[in-house]
């Protein structure tokens, strides 16, 4: 733009500089709005150069929206440049970003205006004019290029929004509270009835492009993106829009052919339509269609995981050859011979993998056998060593030993004719195959693997042995060397070092499928072979390997006990199973009731044995669990809610945990709706949990209404006493020392 | 289109490079940026230095409830509140506290480098969107924001995405201001967030090549309809430019809206 500027140019960019001065001017202070958006209007008229209009444009949007000036700031503004938005708006071929700042304005001048009328309706010209805009608007709406209609369906949002009846509960700022309600009877300009058909018929035509279930990402974000207020603070609307909601498939487009572009769009529009209805399910507890909208999430999230989530997808394959590949072994061994014909390989050089490979089905061929996991690859292939037969076990290795034979003869020939030592020369490895990589082998499929296996066993026993155990047949009698001795500081170390292999697996093992049938009472722990049944593997000896062992040296020195409970092999796992949870604990908060559940088997285990000082671990890592995370809560973190819910038994001092969460109003609502759940679904700690909300009710002061509210239902009485104390203790100290805080709140209440 | 593809094929250290030098020559046109990371101390301020470097007008927030930084263990943060805390303090107060250990874990690295960016941590929450902004002037990334609002807001963590859109759907949408939110998944750590920063200012380049082009495409001459239809606008370009991008850029998973201001 810089080199083609010219002389012509030159002087629009140095009016552009004048206009930048101004507008920051009215940056500093909104008082020179009116004044200064005045000025200005003839310079960025229909007839000025195009980038005049552009910012004259962008200014006006601008100057309209600014959060700097109130609704009622704005109407003197708003009605003073009316005429110049709609000579804009009107003017044939008008620029798409002229066109699109325009309509910005006018989205942001409709509220404005109306509300204007309502109270001025003498000024029929004003209406006259945003009518005038109001129909040009909806008439350029469909073919207008997108960055306009994007902003033609927030015009006709804000339409809609001024002219269905509000329940009051939006701001009220930015002119979002005018609505039809406002209109007083018998208004001259304006009838409610008509205003109300217009914003449903606009509203519906917005609601369109869902309804097609278009695949424009940004004409359905931009949509998805404004219902929100809509649904919320305008019940009439709220209905319809739910409904065209959730009859939207967002997640069409996965049908096309997943360039980079479409995984964009789809996710792009999955991911908006899922926010908007969290959102709703945590702004809009109202909304009748809570049900229905947590069904769609869930809906959502399991086809998402389906077309995107890569790990999902190595989940799915080997479930589903497990049936049809197992008949279709079956079958070969009916046919009595082997179906399998060994080929043998082209002359020049191969690859391992290729050399392993018997099948000639090439989609198998291709299958990386990486994607099935390890447990499942072992039990696919001792399932198939024991039913296969051994005639084509055979066939199978004689081929691929012929196979090697032949690579080694030839290599060998090689060797002599190239003279190149042959030692040096990978034996059977394609140099120029790049895609050979020794160390995970990456093309073989099931079969390879079989293979393998198969030829392990004859392998393993090589003649060397037979010879060995000849030797150590004359030799007579042999003992073994004594093993070293270990001091218990070394012992502890490799203890330590075997702990933390335990945990090694868990970064390994597949997280468990996304939705697991729940077993209930017929489950059986750690059957399952996933990160889950080793979790319960390691909770497990954390919590019971050693119990009823930790007590042997009751007897013994009190400080030679903790030595050792320090060093003990459980503590050490419970420190690291600790950590685990700590190191991601809204998701591993799962984990953490599971350990804590089995903590506390335990103890009652420990209690029944009657041996005296047995220690108790529950109460203790329950507590620094909390302390673990409970300075990293937010207020969304509703699992506090769960944790507390689930874990078998609460103490004072436990809850007492949460009084730390009142010193931050931001969690303040946390702390006291889960004492409030508990007081509601757990009878047992009832008492104690009021007792935690009283205590909040005397030591923090900002956290007082919400649980004076609370303590008013269920400990009808209790604040009233607390005023009657305070009030005596003021009246004991003749009323002119400083009230203590207790006081001050009293005042507040009352 | 295919000029640009092939600009945006190119490797992204040098793509970058070249676009920032073009951008610098011709382009008077900058998109306006806003990053937004948990605490606003690591990710987005290595965004918001970046950006700024580039010479985009930038600015940088927080979702958390809190500022929180690591502390001597897992269970005892420093915690501080936003708005009212200066990265300059925090600095001082940390430096007292353990200048071994904070040095050691590079905190006291990044506040160093934050404190030279702007005052404090600010919280996305907070923002009053569209309010004039002209007491930032010592901040880097200041020119060009005076008015207060962004053209692409690019968030550092799923959360910190859902946060905003969450956030931005409450506030009703009051300025019909259309704003392309992006999420682009950088880990917690120095090393990443360097990384993200550069992803962050390769797509800031990519875009803003795109809306300068549409800048001047239309410019004097009147649309007709063939071009308009023809050559499509930046606000549709961004999903193909962000397209390009997550194909240099493999791992840091993104994430795009339009939402609304």
């Amino acid at each position: 733009m810089a080199s083609a500027s010219s002389v012509k140019t030159l002087s629009v960019s140095e009016q552009i500089q004048q206009l930048n001065g101004a507008r920051k001017i009215v940056l500093e202070n909104p008082a020179y709005y009116d004044r200064i958006v005045k000025g200005i209007l003839p310079i960025i008229g229909p007839s000025s150069p195009v980038e005049l209009r552009r910012w004259g444009a962008d200014f006006l949007a601008e100057s309209l929206s600014t959060p700097a000036l109130s609704t009622r700031d704005k109407e003197n503004l708003t009605v003073s440049i009316l005429e110049t938005l709609r000579l804009l708006v009107e003017g044939p071929n008008e620029d798409p970003l002229v066109l699109r700042a325009t309509v910005m304005a006018a989205a942001s001048a409709y509220p404005v205006v109306m509300r204007w009328i309502i109270n001025n309706s003498y000024h029929r010209e004003s209406w006259e004019h945003i009518t005038a805009i109001k129909s040009r608007i909806l008439r350029i709406w469909d073919g207008a290029p997108t960055p306009v209609k994007i902003c033609c369906i927030k015009f006709a949002q804000r339409v809609v929004l001024a002219q269905t009846a509000s329940n009051g509960t939006e701001q009220k700022y930015g002119g979002l509270d005018v609505n039809l309600t406002m209109i007083p009877a018998g208004h001259p300009v304006l009838d409610p009835r008509l205003l109300e058909a217009e914003a449903t018929g606009l509203l519906d035509r917005m609601l369109g492009v869902l309804q097609d279930n278009s695949s424009d990402a940004l004409l359905v974000d931009a949509t998805l993106n404004l219902m929100s207020i809509l649904i919320r603070t305008r019940p009439s609307t709220s209905n319809r829009i739910t409904n065209a909601v959730l009859n939207f498939n967002p997640l069409k487009l996965a049908n096309s052919p997943m360039t980079p572009k479409n995984k964009v769009l789809v996710k792009s529009m999955e991911k908006t339509t899922r926010m908007l209805l969290l959102h709703l399910l945590k702004r809009d507890p109202t909304n009748q269609n809570v049900g229905r909208i947590q069904q769609h999430i869930d809906r959502l999230v399991r086809s998402r995981a389906e077309i995107f989530d890569e790990a999902n997808r190595k989940r799915v394959l080997p479930e589903q050859p497990a049936a049809p590949y197992g008949d279709a072994k079956r079958q070969r061994l009916e046919s009595g011979i082997a179906p399998i014909q060994i080929q043998p390989l082209a002359p020049g050089p191969q690859s391992l993998a290729a050399v392993f490979t018997l099948t000639n089905n090439l989609g198998l061929q291709g299958f990386d056998v990486n994607q099935v996991p390890a447990a499942f690859a072992a039990r696919i292939s001792t399932k198939t060593l024991a039913s296969i037969d051994p005639q084509l076990l055979d066939l199978a290795v004689n081929g691929v030993r012929t196979r090697l034979n032949a690579i080694y003869a030839a290599a060998a020939a090689a060797a002599q004719t190239a003279a190149i030592n042959a030692e040096t020369v990978p034996l059977g490895v394609d140099e120029d195959d790049d895609d050979y990589e020794p160390d995970d082998y990456p093309a073989e499929d099931n079969e390879q693997i079989l293979n393998k296996l198969e030829n392990a066993p004859p392998e393993a026993p090589p003649e060397e042995t037979a010879g060995d155990t000849s030797a150590l047949a004359a030799l007579g009698q042999f003992t073994l060397p004594p093993p070293p001795l270990v001091d218990p500081e070394v012992a502890a170390k490799v203890g330590q070092v075997a702990a933390s292999r335990i945990f090694g697996p868990l970064s390994v093992l597949e997280e468990p499928a996304l939705r697991k049938q729940k077993a209930g009472i017929n489950r059986l722990a750690a059957s399952s072979y996933d990160r889950d049944s080793w979790l319960t593997l390691i909770t497990r000896l954390a919590t019971r390997s050693t119990a009823g062992l930790e007590d042997g040296t009751s007897g013994i020195k009190a400080e030679e006990e903790a030595g050792r409970s320090r060093m003990a092999i459980s503590n050490m796992i419970r420190e690291m199973l600790y950590n685990y949870v700590l190191e991601d604990w809204r998701r591993r908060i799962e984990i953490a009731v599971a350990w804590l559940c089995e903590e506390w088997y335990n103890d009652q285990l420990t209690k029944r044995s009657k041996v005296v000082d047995a220690p108790l671990h529950y109460e203790t890592w329950a507590l620094r669990l909390v302390d673990g995370f409970i300075s990293y809560l937010t207020p969304q973190d509703k699992v506090l809610t769960r944790f507390l819910a689930e874990i078998p038994e609460l103490s004072a001092a436990l809850l007492g945990r949460l009084k730390v969460l009142c010193g931050d109003p931001t969690t303040v609502q946390l702390a006291l709706t889960t004492l409030l759940y508990l007081v509601m679904m757990r009878p047992p700690v009832k008492e104690i949990a009021l007792d935690t909300v009283a205590a909040i009710w005397m030591e923090y002061e900002e956290a007082r209404p919400l649980a004076a509210k609370y303590l008013v239902k269920w400990r009808p009485g209790f604040i009233e006493s607390q005023q009657a104390q305070a009030a005596a203790a003021v009246a004991g100290a003749g009323g002119n020392g400083t009230p203590n805080s207790a006081v001050a709140a009293a005042a507040v209440f009352t | 289109m295919a000029t640009m593809d092939t600009a945006n094929g190119a490797t992204a250290s040098s793509s970058s490079s070249a676009q920032n030098g073009q951008a610098e020559s011709s382009g008077d046109f900058k998109l306006k940026f806003c990053t937004v990371c948990a605490s606003n101390q690591n990710r987005s301020m290595e965004g918001h230095l970046r950006l700024s470097e580039a010479h985009f007008p930038v600015i940088s927030f927080g979702t958390g409830s809190l500022v929180r930084l690591p502390g001597p263990t897992i269970s005892q943060p420093n915690v501080y509140k936003f708005n009212e805390t200066s990265y300059d303090s925090i600095y001082r107060e940390l430096e007292a506290k353990d200048p071994r250990l904070y040095r050691a874990n590079g905190l006291l690295t990044m506040l160093g480098r934050n404190r030279g960016v702007k005052w404090g941590p600010e919280r996305w929450q907070d923002w009053q969107v569209g309010m004039p902004r002209l007491k930032h002037e010592k901040d880097q990334g200041s020119e060009g924001m005076e008015g207060g609002v962004a053209d692409i807001v690019i968030t550092c963590e799923e959360r910190c995405w859902d946060a905003v859109i969450d956030d931005l759907l409450s506030r009703g949408s009051p300025l019909n201001r259309p704003v392309h939110v992006i999420n682009i998944d950088i880990k917690d750590n120095h090393e990443e967030a360097a990384v993200g920063g550069k992803a962050m200012v390769d797509l800031a380049n990519s875009l803003n090549k795109v809306a300068a082009e549409e800048r001047e495409k239309v410019g004097a001459m009147a649309f007709d309809s063939g071009s308009a239809v023809g050559r499509s606008s930046f606000d549709e370009r961004v999903p193909d430019v962000l397209a390009e991008w997550q194909e240099r850029w493999p791992n840091l998973p993104s994430t795009w809206t339009l939402a609304w201001f």
